[in-house]
């Protein structure tokens, strides 16, 4: 429970803050700032974080500076600045010990995002391999949690990679490897892949992938952050667009709602190219209702998130914050 | 339904015709088994299982659905719980006066509508009493509770399925604290209570239902499980739109006054009342006249129930049991209230002694500043040393120290066992609705507001850091208390020169720090009363603004509120944020159709309400094939008071009004009257199973077969319903163009058997057991 996890943490800082030691009370922050990232977007996580470094000057090496640089390789790989992204992953395998079953954690973290970089950077094939040797690291030091997030991400490169069927079977492990460990957020996230999995195997199964999103709905509403709920509305437009009984002019509310609540959460997270997919859906359903005005806007909007991916001009400015 | 029964009987109790006793009525109670299959045709319809006499005249009589138990309510409001062999389960005695009985779907609890708005609900296992809802200002004549049909359930709701996790990640939710010790006299009841609530909170759950309830004023409520409301409507306020040859005419009913039936059909589709009530055309108010006094039968779409089921049924059981909880918290606070005012009353009490002596000794200085020189060992005045040693002594020490030790314990009881894990349960059930409330498609149109439910789980997060800054400040104050008076003690001790080396070690840091702070103030009164402000030091106020960066709460003020006061903070916005779907869901309820019944002279409109009626709604049989969308039709049976419509002894049963009423094209409504023998007076009537109505008639006094009574059971398929127009309002009260057939006791389209006693209400059918009791 989302909510819960700001609540206890909250508590922490509020009534021990004067008993507790600097590293617990500094993990408090980096669990506040991770979940500003997630629920209010990057530019409130980093003044967040420019505060917790001033209150916590000496512990540069430690959680503090670690979540810098998940927060920017996160924001990195949401702008499109592949370069910075890649730098960061490097970066992330040089603070892990060289000695191989040490750090585990950390290495299990780089290479996890360094496989997200790859399958980024539309290098599928590079970034699968990444996955599959990570997955046999997980699966031999027993990490349940990082093996089901790796299957997803499998799932997720070969969906990327026009496989749906190949990436079935890895979100239907995903999927089991969450239930049995009660992962609830991951779960729904998991079968959030399946829907797009199902969904991206053609228009007759819209239907199965619609009753999968719905499943998933108030798991990810309640409890995930703005890209899963971005993601989860832009699936939920797609599986009505592509239902061939589900005609727009009949119900525009059904696609356009999920489609505006989509972008208003992008706009925050900065993520161009689901903010360019929501853009382009919005402008082919105004094309349907004939309305033309809103069409040309959200191409628009569409064009600008489009360009602001493919020519990542302040490259610089993404290591800035 | 022989079956039904054990196979082998008790032999069959004869009661002793003994006359009346000194109860005015020695109520001759009979149990039927209906015969309906065809074997036991051929011998006397209606078979007496058991008799028993009652020394109770019984108002209200309701079989379990699913038991064989009758709860029955006696005159003078005691209600008994029997086993279909007359076993007494238990009676209780609510102490109010009852005035409608109903059961739950699943036969688990029994609601009594009482005659001051309330409704209670027992457990049917040993007649506790789980809760009591005030729902209405006036008596509840009417109780339907329905639930939703299983075979309605698609697929598509299947995958709509949610799952509550709480259970997965919390222990049982916690029960009402109990005072324990000396001082447990004002909370027995809860204290029997709460094993049967949790119970019932956790089965109540299962399947969605709804309890509507009707008051004398025209007021309908629904709450989901009898707990949660989820809707109110007034009759008197409902517009009422009748197309009368293309034409809309608005209408009103004026002084509504629901009569005894309000059903609502098992798909939770549609409801049918009757009431009495002044009909107005709104729309040229001089068209009223006498004769629009009269019964009415209505006509409610309750379509939201049906079409939102599963919302309504995930925010309902959720709900619910935050309200639960919240119950929980507040004992828990009022407990721990009383328990440390008692301690601190005795402190204070004994303490108070000392100011007094310093003023008698004509000294200027405080109780603090003589503790101070005290301890620092300057001097003892004797106005102190007179305290200590004779007016506190060593005992009163003891025992006071004794009584704050024992009040600190049960606070942390109190705060461990019962405030903490509730306040945390809630804070997740509230994150769970919250996500629900962001699914906007769905439940906005229930009424979950997304900024409301924001707001609440803002309010429970500044709560659950006030329960830990509570019990911080508890333990604090605790162990203040402890320190300093085993100073005091070893005081006394060395005064009285008596060895100290069984008290134990004292730290005079502390003791100066107590003296200073907590003599003459107390903080954790301060927290537990809602209009204190509760001074924070500036450094914590400085981290709770630098938090708010952070992601904290954004009202940096509400560590100077008090515990209670936050409590008190988060009820209000809980109440607003659940008055929400109430009045959405309120609003939604429409009035589809109405059918004037009967004219009723001002002057008996009163007694209307206790004529004879029956509504039931039955399966079509025709529309079996398809299981997920099946209707039903509805059957409305009701007694003509003598005299109306200049009809007399007339019963008239109606069918298909719901469906006549929204689909306009085809008039599909009828109906049939039976004139009863003139003999005979129709004393209850009901529908049963199959389309059957099951009539009581007794002799009138007046004529040869007084003390002879009939039951009749008609199978309606055998009578012909003749169809009759809706023209309106022309002619308000079309009853007479129906066709009227005589009921002839001897004939076979239905059952008859005679019954040697005079009947009187109630007439009890149970259609799944196949047993009527009269």
């Amino acid at each position: 429970s989302a909510p819960m996890v700001r609540m206890n943490t909250l508590v922490y800082a509020t009534c021990f803050a004067d008993a507790a030691s600097s590293s617990e009370l500094s993990l408090a922050y980096v669990k506040l700032i991770e979940q500003l990232a997630v629920f209010k977007g990057y530019s409130a996580a980093f003044c967040a974080l420019k505060l917790a470094e001033e209150k916590f000057p000496s512990s540069t090496n430690s959680q503090i500076h670690l979540l810098k640089m998940q927060l920017l390789h996160e924001r990195a790989l949401h702008r499109g600045h592949l370069r910075i992204a890649q730098q960061i992953c490097d970066e992330f395998g040089v603070l892990s010990s060289s000695v191989s079953g040490v750090d585990i954690e950390l290495k299990t973290e780089a290479s996890l995002r360094r496989a997200r970089t790859l399958l980024a950077a539309k290098q599928f094939s590079q970034a699968a391999a990444v996955a599959n040797s990570l997955f046999t690291t997980c699966y031999k030091y027993n990490m349940q949690v990082e093996n089901a997030s790796v299957l997803l991400l499998l799932a997720e490169i070969h969906r990327k990679s026009d496989n749906a069927v190949l990436g079935l079977p890895y979100a239907l492990a995903s999927q089991s490897f969450c239930k049995s460990f009660n992962l609830d957020l991951l779960e729904a996230s998991a079968t959030l892949t399946l829907a797009e999995l199902w969904l991206a195997l053609g228009s007759n199964h819209a239907k199965r992938a619609l009753s999968l999103v719905y499943q998933s709905l108030p798991m990810i509403l309640g409890h995930g952050g703005l890209e899963l709920r971005a993601r989860s509305q832009i699936v939920l437009a797609k599986c009505h667009l592509t239902d061939p009984e589900f005609s727009v002019s009949e119900d525009p509310c059904a696609v356009l709602d999920p489609l505006n609540q989509a972008a208003e959460d992008l706009q925050v997270l900065e993520y161009h190219e689901m903010a360019a997919e929501v853009y382009y859906l919005k402008a082919m359903t105004y094309n349907h209702l004939g309305k033309e005005y809103e069409r040309e806007e959200a191409a628009a909007r569409f064009k600008e998130h489009v360009t602001a991916l493919e020519n990542p001009r302040d490259e610089e400015d993404s290591l800035v914050y | 339904n022989l079956s039904l029964f054990p196979p082998v009987r008790p032999p069959k109790k004869t009661s002793p015709k003994k006359p009346p006793t000194k109860q005015q009525a020695a109520m001759a109670e009979e149990q039927m088994e209906e015969a309906s299959s065809s074997a036991a045709a051929s011998g006397t319809p209606f078979q007496l299982q058991f008799d028993k006499p009652i020394p109770f005249q019984i108002k209200l009589a309701e079989w379990n659905p699913e038991k064989d138990l009758l709860a029955m309510v006696t005159d003078d409001s005691k209600v008994l719980l029997h086993r279909f062999n007359w076993q007494r389960l238990w009676t209780i005695s609510p102490g109010k006066c009852i005035t409608s009985i109903c059961w739950s779907p699943d036969g688990k609890i029994v609601a009594l509508g009482t005659e001051d708005g309330f409704v209670l609900l027992h457990d049917v296992e040993n007649g506790k009493m789980l809760r009591s809802i005030k729902s209405h200002d006036v008596a509840i004549i009417c109780l339907n509770w329905a639930e939703d049909e299983p075979l309605s359930r698609t697929d598509k709701e299947d995958l709509l399925s949610y799952e509550d996790r709480t259970t997965r990640f919390f222990p049982p939710a916690p029960v009402m604290p109990r005072i324990g010790g000396l001082n447990s006299g004002d909370t027995g009841l809860a204290d029997e209570n709460e094993e049967a609530i949790q119970a019932f909170s956790s089965a109540s759950c299962q399947r969605f239902n709804i309890l509507c309830t009707g008051d004398k004023d025209g007021c309908i409520c629904f709450s989901i499980f009898g707990i949660f409301p989820i809707g109110k409507i007034n009759i008197n306020k409902v517009p009422i739109h009748v197309q009368s040859s293309g034409k809309r005419t608005s209408y009103r009913l004026q002084d509504v006054s629901i009569s005894k039936q309000v059903s609502l059909s098992r798909n939770l589709h549609q409801l049918v009342l009757l009431c009495s009530g002044k009909l107005i055309n709104t729309d040229n108010l001089s068209l009223s006249n006498d004769l629009s006094v009269g019964v009415h039968c209505l006509h409610l779409d309750t379509s939201i129930f049906s079409n939102r089921k599963n919302e309504l049924h995930q925010v309902s059981q959720q709900a619910s049991s935050i309200q639960d909880l919240v119950e929980v918290v507040r004992a828990s606070i009022s407990m721990m209230s009383k328990q440390w005012s008692n301690a601190m009353n005795l402190f204070h009490e004994k303490f108070s002694a000392l100011p007094s002596l310093l003023t008698a000794h004509g000294m200027e200085s405080s109780s603090e500043d003589e503790f101070m020189s005290l301890l620092f060992g300057t001097h003892t005045s004797p106005a102190l040393h007179q305290f200590l040693v004779s007016s506190l002594g060593e005992a009163g020490l003891k025992r006071i120290a004794k009584t704050i030790e024992s009040a600190g314990r049960e606070l942390r009881i109190v705060v461990s066992e019962h405030l903490q894990p509730a306040v945390e349960i809630i804070s997740f059930r509230l994150a769970e609705l919250r996500g629900l409330a962001r699914w906007r498609s769905r439940f906005q149109n229930i009424g979950l507001d997304e900024k409301l439910m924001d707001g609440v789980t803002e309010r429970v997060g500044m709560l659950v850091v006030q329960v830990e800054r509570f019990s911080r400040v508890a333990a604090t104050v605790l162990y203040l208390f402890q320190n300093f008076l085993s100073w005091v003690l070893k005081c006394v001790k060395i005064l009285l020169s008596e060895p100290t080396d069984q008290v134990p070690s004292t730290n005079s840091e502390l003791v100066v720090i107590f003296l200073k702070f907590l003599l003459d103030k107390d903080p954790i009164k301060q927290l537990l009363e809602t209009d204190q402000i509760f001074e924070w030091d500036i450094d914590t106020a400085k981290h709770v603004e630098h938090l708010v960066v952070f992601g904290g709460f954004t009202d940096t003020k509400f560590l100077e509120r008090s515990l209670a006061k936050q409590f008190s903070e988060l009820e209000e916005s809980l109440k607003e944020a659940f008055l929400m779907p109430f009045t959405t869901v309120s609003s939604q309820i429409h009035c589809q159709g109405l059918l004037p019944l009967y004219p009723v002279t001002s002057s008996d409109a009163l007694s209307s309400t206790s004529t004879p009626a029956s509504i039931a709604f039955y399966k079509d049989k025709d529309s079996q094939h398809n299981a997920s969308s099946y209707s039903s039709t509805d059957y409305i049976c009701f007694k003509i008071p003598d005299g109306s419509l200049n009809l007399r002894n007339f019963v008239a049963v109606i069918k298909d009004f719901c469906n006549s009423c929204s689909t306009s094209n085809t008039p599909s409504l009828s109906g049939f009257l039976l004139h009863i023998p003139v003999e005979y007076e129709c004393v209850d009537l009901s529908l049963y199973k199959d389309n059957q109505v099951v009539l009581l008639l007794s002799g009138k006094s007046s004529s040869e077969n007084a003390g002879r009574s009939w039951m009749v059971m008609l199978q309606t398929e055998n009578l012909s319903f003749s169809q009759f127009s809706r023209t309106f309002p022309a002619n308000y009260y079309n009853l007479q163009e129906l066709e009227a057939l005589e009921l002839q006791l001897d004939t076979d389209y239905g059952k008859v058997r005679s019954v040697p006693h005079p009947l009187s209400t109630p007439l009890a059918v149970s259609a799944s057991r196949g047993v009527a009791c009269i």
